[in-house]
């Protein structure tokens, strides 16, 4: 990047721009512990300046300065992926979104509240509670995902099952496109708003949402183990078919309860079988019916076990801290699948087949996020510290999403690292519409380059896919116990 | 299982390696909220920490990560929010002694150990003066150290010595004095907790500060502390155990025992007509687990009207005092108490009270700085306003 323009933008934001490399070394990662000799090989992570624009006038005056450089710019708020959405990889400028974050506007007749971007969902969560509201869904990173962000990526998590995804509760968002102008965009305008859903910022900096709010309602919690996968499906399709619909369902498979029973924090210190989790939220006659749903679930079938309502509480307020299996670790690898809940049970058959191959444990828990669909993690533990190793491990994560795809799955956001897989995330017509789109946008392709549309040049799936088939090969015969 | 038992550590190099970089920390850190950078948030510093010290120091340690590090004020926020429990308060400590172990702490650092070496208080004031501010009280003579008393009041530097914080000691004997307590205090053989030192890392020099207090209290024959620092009351009731072992010592925070007084009739309270907002010091509540006492106290006086800031009990927000932070960065730490001088101008609250000295001389200096009507005050000086 010219040094005049990192200079003149250092001379005008002042202590919220750097270009210190002590400073800017810490944008060129995420949540993935990907090691830098395997990034720095394929990308150009370092930004060569991070500016932290307090407001959307101030995000736009920056747009248009790389606009007019052919600057790349990345932006980036919680940083809560761990897809590289948020880490450059042609250098250029970091806009940080983090103080463009508050409460702009609530209305309480019309059930929306205006929020800036880079506020996170607790922070909206903590504010609407105390009016008495609550979002209709949220992230289950809430604490550090943004509202801007979780629209950028798919918009599924708790509170979907209930009230749809993310893009059904937003009406009008305020963005700035790569040209460094700032629109208003809607359902009704021209892009539609739905483009911007799941670009994962490469279409402009988002700034500004209105998004649906709902009456805090009382909850209601049920924890309920099963004896295996196929009797999990089952109890899960008729809590899905019953009259009230489950605010959040979640769940863990037999590995995944073990793995937790190990580090001495699985639900009442169960270590057998499967479990799910219900959340209702609404009326007292909902709470009322939602019991009798799963009492008369647990009555017709007696392998159902429901959990003492103390622990299916506490398994509520630990929501957010699925990350806590990472103490087994120190560090996990893995794979998030957008899956048809009616492959589940197949699909962790041949994960198992897969860990008993590969002489590893592999553990699966996820969300029920629509009546059909499960957002799935499966995850290893690994040793970030053995470089080679933890290399050749990583060829396992591609391993874990052929599982998936062979059940009609995919991945579940696309970033840097699953680009490679584009081709089984979107069917091709779906693909060429979202290249025009970005065509159409950002004909310069500044806008957070080398993202969800095709991969590197290195990462060509056919790369990819050789590259990381030898190394799975090689994990195989000689990576018993890694 | 309560919040505090959820918290692990084992070594920094594992924990530095668990951590998830999730961010859940960065929201919650005071340091981060005014400072803004990835590398203040307790991610970005355990990021590092990972690369210095769980990946064998492929990384160095530069001024920059430590001016970083010295950037914190303990507060234990970080640790609350931790999605895979680290003990993160612990874990700055441990990186703090690191690095002091290695040569490379702040030079500030260098100057609270030196202070302390020398005159075991954190002024330069002679140790030997530390009942001066007791002259003030009817019979000075009686405070000092005598065996076989019932209880023992631990002063702690910042009110032994502090011309502004000396209104709380005095309030704090003239309560137990009124309440007809048997106590005593260890006048000059009182030195400094030990805190600065854990904070700066140097924590073999805080051992002799502890063996040299907890020797005296035995001397004393002494079974009840009550101390009315916040941090003096941590080092006693969690670091103290070792140089303590097989001595019964019953360590309470004042608020504790003046709770206990009150529910016994010891001390009658008068109606006072006041609007009265808590400030949760983070080393009596976050990382001591001492919510209620306060609280107690504060509602039990008929007349005030008790109500929270937006941030409270574990969520609470820290004045920006504590972990040495005033002594590296004095600009930080009054930026962190401008935020909580925010909150409590949101309250409308007429007293905004504290039970730590240090977070009652951030608070006047910040509610002063935004010239809010509000009087900061120390529990001990409500109880006694009260007690008429």
């Amino acid at each position: 990047m010219n040094k005049e323009i990192v200079q003149k933008m250092l001379d005008k934001y002042g202590e919220r721009a750097t270009d210190s490399m002590f400073e800017r070394s810490l944008y060129a990662r995420d949540l993935a512990p990907v090691p830098a000799i395997l990034a720095n090989m394929l990308i150009k992570t370092l930004p060569d300046i991070v500016v932290r624009p307090a407001n959307t006038e101030e995000a736009a005056e920056i747009m248009k300065v790389a606009y007019a450089n052919n600057i790349p710019v990345t932006p980036r708020a919680g940083a809560s992926t761990v897809y590289f959405d948020s880490v450059p990889t042609k250098s250029g400028i970091l806009m940080d979104l983090n103080l463009i974050k508050g409460i702009v506007g609530l209305d309480k007749g019309g059930m929306t509240v205006t929020v800036k971007a880079g506020t996170t969902w607790s922070e909206l969560d903590e504010f609407l509670n105390n009016q008495g509201l609550a979002p209709k869904s949220f992230p289950s990173s809430a604490p550090a995902a943004t509202i801007g962000g979780w629209f950028c990526m798919m918009g599924y998590g708790i509170g979907s099952m209930k009230y749809g995804s993310l893009l059904s509760q937003v009406k009008s968002i305020e963005v700035v496109l790569p040209d460094g102008s700032i629109k208003k965009i809607s359902r009704e305008t021209d892009p539609a708003l739905d483009w911007f859903v799941s670009s994962e910022g490469t279409l402009g900096i988002i700034t500004q949402l209105e998004v649906e709010v709902r009456k805090l309602n009382n909850m209601k919690h049920f924890l309920l183990q099963l004896p295996d996968a196929r009797n999990m499906l089952d109890a899960m399709k008729a809590i899905i078919k019953a009259p009230v619909v489950p605010y959040n369902m979640h769940f863990s498979d037999q590995e995944c309860l073990k793995a937790m029973y190990a580090l001495g924090f699985s639900p009442a210190n169960m270590d057998v079988g499967c479990i799910i989790g219900i959340d209702y939220e609404g009326s007292d006659e909902e709470l009322k019916q939602a019991q009798e749903i799963i009492d008369s679930l647990a009555v017709a079938n007696k392998l159902v076990n429901p959990i003492p309502q103390e622990s299916a509480e506490l398994e509520w307020e630990e929501k957010f801290k699925a990350l806590k299996l990472k103490r087994g670790g120190p560090s996990v690898l893995g794979a998030e699948i957008w899956l048809p809940i009616k492959g589940l049970p197949a699909y962790l058959s041949d994960v198992q087949k897969m860990a008993r191959g590969y002489g590893l444990n592999l553990f699966s828990y996820g969300h029920v996020v629509t009546p059909e669909y499960a957002t799935v993690m499966t995850t290893f533990y690994a040793d970030e510290t053995q470089t080679i190793k933890y290399i050749i491990n990583l060829s396992l994560v591609k391993k874990i999403h052929d599982i998936g795809h062979r059940y009609g799955g995919k991945p579940y956001g696309v970033g840097l690292w699953n680009s490679p897989m584009v081709g089984r995330i979107h069917q091709p017509p779906q693909l060429s519409e979202l290249r025009k789109r970005k065509q159409a946008m950002d004909s310069k392709g500044i806008m957070n380059p080398g993202k969800v549309y095709r991969s590197p040049l290195m990462l060509n799936p056919f790369n990819y896919s050789l590259g990381m088939n030898v190394l799975a090969g090689v994990r195989r015969v000689f990576g018993k116990g890694w | 299982m309560s919040k505090e038992s959820d918290k692990l550590y084992s070594t920094l190099e594992n924990e530095a390696l668990i951590c998830g970089r999730c961010g859940y920390c960065r929201s919650a850190c005071p340091v981060y909220r005014v400072v803004g950078w990835e590398s203040a948030a307790p991610r970005g510093k355990i990021s590092m920490a990972r690369d210095i010290f769980s990946k064998k120091q492929t990384s160095p340690i530069t001024d920059d990560f430590v001016k970083r590090l010295s950037q914190c004020t303990l507060c234990g926020a970080c640790a609350n929010e931790c999605s895979t429990s680290i003990d993160t308060r612990k874990l700055w400590l441990d990186l703090r002694r690191r690095i002091a172990s290695l040569g490379k702490e702040p030079k500030a650092y260098d100057a609270i150990r030196d202070n302390l070496l020398a005159n075991k208080n954190i002024t330069t004031f002679n140790n030997d003066d530390r009942l001066e501010w007791a002259q003030d009280l009817d019979d000075p003579e009686a405070l000092e150290p005598r065996a076989g008393a019932e209880v023992c009041y631990f002063v702690g530097c910042v009110s032994a010595f502090f011309p502004q914080a000396a209104q709380i000691p005095l309030a704090v004997a003239e309560i137990l004095t009124e309440a007809e307590v048997d106590f005593t205090t260890m006048g000059g053989e009182e030195w400094c907790c030990g805190f600065p030192l854990i904070g700066s890392g140097f924590v073999d020099d805080s051992e002799q500060f502890i063996k040299h207090n907890v020797e005296k209290i035995k001397e004393l024959g002494i079974h009840t502390l009550i101390a009315s620092c916040a941090s003096c009351y941590h080092v006693w009731k969690h670091d103290s155990e070792q140089a303590l072992a097989g001595y019964e010592l019953e360590v309470l925070h004042t608020t504790e025992y003046l709770a206990r007084l009150i529910k016994e009739g010891k001390i009658e309270l008068n109606e006072l007509d006041e609007v009265v907002t808590y400030h949760d010091p983070c080393d009596l509540g976050r990382n001591s687990g001492i919510y209620d006492a306060p609280r107690e106290i504060i509602t039990s006086i008929p007349g005030i009207q008790f109500v929270e800031m937006q941030h409270h009990h574990e969520s609470s927000l820290c004045c920006g005092g504590g972990g040495n932070l005033q002594s590296v960065d004095a600009d930080v730490a009054a930026k962190i108490a401008r935020l909580r001088a925010e909150e409590i101008k949101a309250t409308g609250a007429t007293i905004i009270v504290s039970a730590c000295q240090q977070c009652e001389q951030m608070l006047t200096t910040a509610v002063r700085e935004g010239k809010l009507p509000v009087k900061v005050m120390d529990l001990s000086q409500l109880i006694l306003e009260a007690m008429g």
